[in-house]
């Protein structure tokens, strides 16, 4: 078990290095620069740039050297933990990515947490009472919940809370809390704001989790060991906890280490829409004006936690499932 | 004084049915378990009775479908969702007390103290019967202290000794095994140990040996009737092989669609077999003599379970069959002799009809 932790170790160091050389020249494959963009964006507001600024702008960055020295130079620092400097923000990004990683990992966590606790026993309930009035209803409510956008639910969030309590449930804080120290008033505040967020980002999750709690808990309860263990005399809702449900739930736990990039990054067009201080936006921001620095490390970082999370997955998986154990 | 127990209840009004237990473990009175769904039903056992006594080994014998495996899911009512018990009775001997299993809440506190203690149950496929993520030790010590108020160590000496004794070459690492690790026989010797924790009256053995090879199946017959000799249970043996029966048990019963149609002893049903279906089947067996052999199936195939034939239901496929008698109406059992008895109308039942 060790050693295959330790082997996976070591393969996810070509895989990292080989996801930063991609990511950089994704990024760098559009025509010009930030400096462009950033000049034209300059000369849109009727400005008038003058050329020893944009050199000097170049120089600053690097920008006129070739890719590789560019790249060498952009990995070197991020290993000493040096993130670059955001060109739009006009800040570190570590300082970027530091202001929105608990907001982001809060909401996320959060919804997860919802995601399992609403998914699961609706998924358990849907298989063991099939075809039953509460299946057939969670059914219903299961697709509608994969089948809407996550972002049209959340527009339609804010219009009914703002039709039912005229509130406009956009950001985390009220207007008032948004620059006020946190304490306790600011955190009864959080809990007002975060709920409908996190609530609409773990929509699909859930409906999704149900669909798979319910499919797998079917194919396991006819099972014969679980028949066997009925005539062993074993109680009902040990039947169901004990035998199939510990089976049911491995597709669960192998993918629950994907979610860690999704944990830091938050959901886009949600985030867009409420107005949530959370990574994925600016991760948005940052490729369209092509922000270099900001927007490599985010990807790097989701990159690395993708990596991690799979591998924590698979960690847990053989933990409870004896059949990987004996296989790794 | 013996009493009928009913949900929890004791009646004292007993039924005719209850006189004569006679001593029996277990006395199955024309029960009937049908199937439903939605393209009807299936009477899957359509009036079987049988008893058995303590220690005695019985065979039930037919093809697949005939209901065998039914009537030993009815008995521990392991039914699937869609089976119901819709008649009879299976009265089991329960120390000074008589209990209706049939009528019990399936998965009530009566039920679930009987099932792996009283009456325990082989399966077909060793592989499946344990669950995959826990040992083969977890499972057994679970069953004793189901039914035993003994503790984890005591339990865990127990499961211990019990894989000894079905020949588990190394019991004290065994229980600690996933069935994954273990070879088809020892997972067939793991199965034994499992149903036999709680040294049960009564081991029903449903098609033990169909899913293995004949050397591990010679292995199992033995070890059943070693363990058998040794603790005296009781012993239902399941299954579609003539041979597995001639071997093993006292006494057979042959089924075919849900009714049972000869019963008797060994001896009686092999070398005197009387009904037509019954002797179809054994002609049916390929032959160890010298020389080629031609053998004999049974013509015709086995009816649509939905669409059962009227009368006797071998009727369709029988080749004495009787016009105007056979599909018309229903052969009552008639003794031919001392304990084997026939349902077939070549034997007798037709004076009551006219």
């Amino acid at each position: 078990m060790l050693i295959y932790i330790l082997r996976r170790l070591l393969v996810m160091i070509p895989v990292t290095i080989l996801i930063s050389i991609i990511g950089f020249i994704i990024i760098q494959a559009p025509p010009g620069d930030f400096v462009s963009s950033y000049i034209a964006g300059l000369e849109a507001q009727g400005d008038i740039i003058e050329p020893e600024l944009i050199d000097s702008l170049r120089a600053r960055y690097g920008l006129g050297e070739p890719i590789y020295v560019q790249y060498f130079k952009w990995v070197s620092s991020f290993i000493e933990g040096d993130l670059g400097y955001s060109m739009i923000y006009r800040e570190p990004v570590v300082d970027i990515i530091a202001q929105r990683l608990p907001s982001s990992f809060t909401i996320s966590l959060l919804s997860l947490i919802l995601v399992f606790v609403i998914g699961i026993p609706i998924g358990i309930l849907s298989a063991t009472k099939q075809y039953s009035l509460a299946d057939y209803s969670f059914t219903v409510v299961g697709f509608l919940g994969v089948a809407t956008p996550n972002f049209l639910l959340a527009l339609v969030g804010l219009w009914l809370l703002f039709k039912w309590t005229g509130t406009v449930a956009i950001g985390l804080y009220s207007p008032e809390m948004q620059n006020a120290p946190f304490g306790l008033a600011k955190f009864i505040d959080l809990v007002g704001h975060i709920w409908l967020p996190a609530l609409i980002v773990g929509t699909a999750g859930t409906a999704e989790l149900i669909r798979t709690m319910r499919a797998n808990l079917l194919d396991e309860l006819p099972k014969q060991y679980v028949t066997v263990a009925r005539a062993r005399g074993v109680k009902p809702t040990k039947l169901l906890y004990k035998y199939p449900l510990r089976i049911a739930i491995n597709p669960v736990i192998s993918t629950v280490g994907w979610l860690l990039p999704v944990l830091v990054e938050g959901e886009v067009l949600v985030s867009l829409v409420l107005g949530l201080p959370t990574i994925a936006p600016v991760l948005l921001d940052s490729l369209m004006q092509q922000d270099m620095f900001l927007a490599t490390s985010i990807i790097m970082i989701l990159g690395i936690l993708t990596l991690v999370g799979t591998l924590l997955s698979d960690i847990l998986l053989a933990i409870v499932d004896p059949r990987i154990r004996g296989a790794v | 004084m013996t009493e009928i127990q009913r949900g929890g209840t004791a009646i004292d009004e007993l039924g005719p049915s209850t006189e004569g237990m006679d001593g029996s473990l277990l006395s199955v009175r024309d029960l009937q378990t049908h199937f439903f769904s939605r393209e009807g039903v299936v009477k899957a056992v359509d009036g079987v009775s049988f008893d058995i006594k303590p220690g005695e080994i019985l065979g039930i014998a037919g093809e697949s479908g005939c209901g065998k495996s039914v009537t030993s899911q009815s008995i521990l009512r392991i039914l699937p969702k869609n089976g119901k018990i819709v008649g009879g009775e299976i009265l089991f001997q329960n120390e000074d007390q008589i209990i209706d299993l049939a009528t019990e809440d399936a998965d009530g506190r009566v039920l679930r103290n009987i099932r792996g203690k009283d009456i325990a149950m082989i399966f077909q496929e060793p592989m499946s019967a344990f669950s995959p993520v826990h040992t083969v030790g977890d499972q057994i010590i679970e069953t004793i202290r189901i039914h035993q108020e003994v503790s984890k160590e005591e339990a865990h000496d127990q499961a211990i000794e019990m894989l000894r004794r079905v020949g588990m070459p190394n019991p004290a690492r065994n229980i600690d095994e996933y069935t994954f690790n273990l070879s088809g026989g020892m997972r067939q010797r793991a199965m034994v140990a499992l149903s036999l924790s709680c040294r049960p009256k009564l081991l029903i053995a449903d098609e033990p040996t169909t899913a293995v090879d004949v050397t591990i199946q010679a292995q199992m017959l033995e070890l059943l009737r070693d363990i058998q000799a040794d603790l005296g249970m009781a012993i239902i043996m399941i299954t579609h092989d003539l041979g597995v029966i001639a071997e093993l048990t006292d006494r057979v019963m042959i089924m075919y669609l849900g009714k049972e149609v000869e019963h008797g002893t060994v001896e009686d049903v092999f070398h005197r077999p009387q009904h037509p279906y019954t002797r179809g089947l054994l002609a049916s067996i390929p032959k160890m003599d010298p020389g080629r052999v031609e053998i004999e199936p049974i013509e015709g195939v086995v009816p649509n379970p939905y669409a059962m034939p009227s009368g006797c239901k071998f009727h369709t496929r029988c080749p004495d069959f009787i016009e105007g008698v056979c599909e018309r109406h229903e052969p009552p059992l008639t003794a031919v002799a001392r304990g084997h008895e026939v349902s077939c109308f070549l034997y007798g039942g037709r004076e009551a009809l006219e």
